[in-house]
């Protein structure tokens, strides 16, 4: 026992002296992970810094390349004075949020539900259902944005909020991901609960609920963002300028025809991007979690 | 006697209710798929069989297979999933071997590993409208930042999107950019799953780094790259938003695929049964890459 404290002490001292060379021998690898970041870094810190440029500057200044190409030289805030008094972008911010509450409430309470009685209650027909919906799940919206905004007419909902989340309320992989976390909850918990008096609505609602929270906080943080950053669908079925979201207002700002927008194009992308890039890195235990289940079948 | 009667009943009548709340707790989650994936479905099914007249969108009848045919008659149909493949190919081709690479390197913890991580979390994180405004505006060929850059390193100057033989590659780049995080990710996971003394033992037995990683690591992570294999043909099918904000499918339908190509045939050119068939194409290659995936997740099942 004494030798192997030794033994094990030994390295351990030796470690002080030993950081410096881990470093060195490391150093190839350090840089290139440190320049694979800057890559992915890169593009949206370059858009970040040229949102504080004047349309000017960025259009005459990043061709020939020198520093301007990447620093406000003159740093300004007109491109956001512009976005938030001229193009009214706050309003454009808020139908995100609004849309973005529909999809997140609606998918949260659909997936919870439906997640739950897969996972535990027995019904004739329960893994066929099931069958379907993962069956389903690998249609993306692009594959049918033709027959669904058909559907929308149809039901007189194009240019109204409940069409922007709507279609999105069934969400294949919030249920499997609910699935899973369910049939993790200890079953003898919820068997207790029975012995009880609990009815299996309330053993839901009181102890296989408040038991996957983190799966619940990612399903909220997932579809928080998948509608944060819908382009294709709001542009389809939203054609009521005044209830657009921010995505498809900032793709408008570049097609303005013999009226450069760039600044403000720049300060808009800027403006929904960075509060999304935090948000998912901070969370990125929630984030991650959610991405790789989503794939993981 | 009695006693194992009411016992049986009350399990009857537990049954029952189980019966009555699971069909209520599915029964939005199934009203939402029915009424926005499988509708939807059909009804491009049964359009695709159809004329329309062009602008009330009323059916002239039924044709049979024409619009298909039709479909197969245009030039630029062609073009469509010859292109459709040309994404999945270069996008699947490029991430996946990337992506491991990039998984094997900051599995290794190095001090940097935080930060390229972050990053290729914050570009996934990205909007694709937004990266594809960014993008556009770097790929700029007059006053762009990437011509900048090669004028300054006094390599010749690039068409990139205005070019029928640059576009799509251009856009493939950015798409991997913006998409390889999730196959990196994935391959992360996959890792962090392999018990620490796998590759140890290799290593004791002799086997040298590489061969390690070729003979141990790879096959260990055979599920994560079947799913990640899965989810990038997906992301690289369904392309869509980059090639309408960077493009239009353009020049010459050099960029344009089936996604695209539909969207244009029902909302611009007005003819929803060759749009709707078009649906059922890209559905079909859908279904196609699905079927894929679950013969090669049984075939790891099996084993």
């Amino acid at each position: 026992m004494t030798m192997q404290n030794i033994a094990l002490a030994k390295p351990a001292a030796a470690q002080q002296s030993r950081t410096s060379p881990l470093v060195v021998r490391n150093l190839g690898g350090i840089v290139l992970v440190a320049v694979i970041g800057a890559i992915f870094a890169f593009p949206i810190l370059w858009a970040t810094l040229a949102s504080f440029k004047s349309t000017t500057e960025i259009i005459t200044k990043t061709f020939p390349l020198s520093w301007a190409s990447f620093v406000p030289l003159q740093a300004t805030l007109e491109n956001y004075v512009y976005l938030f008094t001229e193009v009214n972008f706050q309003l454009n911010l808020l139908n995100t949020v609004i849309a973005g509450a529909g999809q997140v409430g609606l998918a949260v309470v659909v997936s919870s539900l439906a997640g739950y009685a897969f996972a535990r209650l027995r019904f004739p027909g329960r893994e066929l259902v099931f069958a379907l919906f993962l069956l389903t799940a690998f249609i993306p919206v692009e594959a049918i944005i033709v027959p669904l905004y058909q559907i929308m007419q149809q039901m007189g909902l194009v240019s109204t909020f409940p069409a922007l989340f709507l279609p999105f309320a069934c969400n294949p992989f919030g249920i499997f991901m609910m699935r899973q976390a369910f049939r993790d909850v200890p079953l003898e918990m919820e068997e207790a609960a029975k012995i009880d008096g609990c009815g299996p609505l309330r053993v839901f609602l009181i102890i296989a609920l408040p038991n996957v929270k983190p799966t619940l906080a990612t399903l909220v943080l997932i579809q928080f963002i998948w509608s944060w950053n819908a382009y294709l669908w709001p542009l389809v079925v939203m054609q009521d300028p005044t209830k657009q979201i921010a995505q498809v207002a900032i793709a408008n700002l570049k097609s303005l025809p013999n009226i450069p927008m760039d600044g403000p194009l720049f300060a808009a992308a800027t403006a929904v991007t960075i509060p999304l890039v935090i948000l998912s890195i901070v969370l990125q235990r929630y984030y991650v979690r959610g991405l790789v289940t989503s794939g993981m079948k | 006697m009695a006693a194992a009667g009411t016992m049986a009943r009350r399990r009857q009548i537990g049954r029952s209710g189980e019966l009555l709340l699971g069909s209520a707790m599915v029964l939005p989650a199934f009203v939402g798929l029915a009424l926005f994936k499988l509708w939807p479905l059909l009804s491009a099914a049964l359009d695709s069989l159809q004329t329309f007249r062009p602008f009330d969108r009323v059916s002239t009848g039924w044709v049979g297979l024409q619009n298909y045919i039709d479909l197969l008659a245009d030039p630029d149909f062609r073009s469509a999933p010859v292109n459709t493949l040309l994404y999945i190919v270069l996008i699947v081709g490029i991430t996946i071997p990337l992506a491991l690479y990039l998984a094997v390197l900051l599995d290794r913890r190095l001090p940097a590993s935080t930060w390229a991580r972050n990053a290729i979390i914050a570009a996934l994180a990205t909007s694709e409208a937004v990266t594809a405004l960014v993008w556009n505006q770097m790929y700029e060929p007059s006053v762009g930042l990437f011509n900048a850059i090669l004028t300054a390193l006094h390599l010749p100057e690039q068409p990139f999107l205005t070019s029928g033989s640059e576009a799509l590659v251009s856009i493939v780049i950015m798409t991997v950019w913006k998409e390889i995080g999730l196959p990196v990710l994935i391959f992360l996971a996959g890792l962090q799953a392999i018990p620490q003394e796998v590759p140890e033992a290799a290593k004791l037995d002799g086997a040298s780094e590489r061969q390690t990683f070729w003979y141990v690591t790879l096959p260990m992570l055979k599920p994560s790259i079947v799913v990640a294999l899965f989810m990038m043909t997906v992301t690289a099918t369904r392309m869509f938003t980059p090639i309408l904000i960077m493009t239009q499918g353009g020049p010459q339908g050099a960029t344009n695929n089936l996604a695209l190509y539909s969207y244009q045939l029902a909302f611009e050119y007005q003819s929803p049964g060759l749009a709707a068939a078009s649906v059922i194409c890209m559905v079909g290659v859908l279904a196609l890459v699905t079927a894929a995936q679950g013969y090669l997740l049984q075939d790891k099942d099996s084993k």
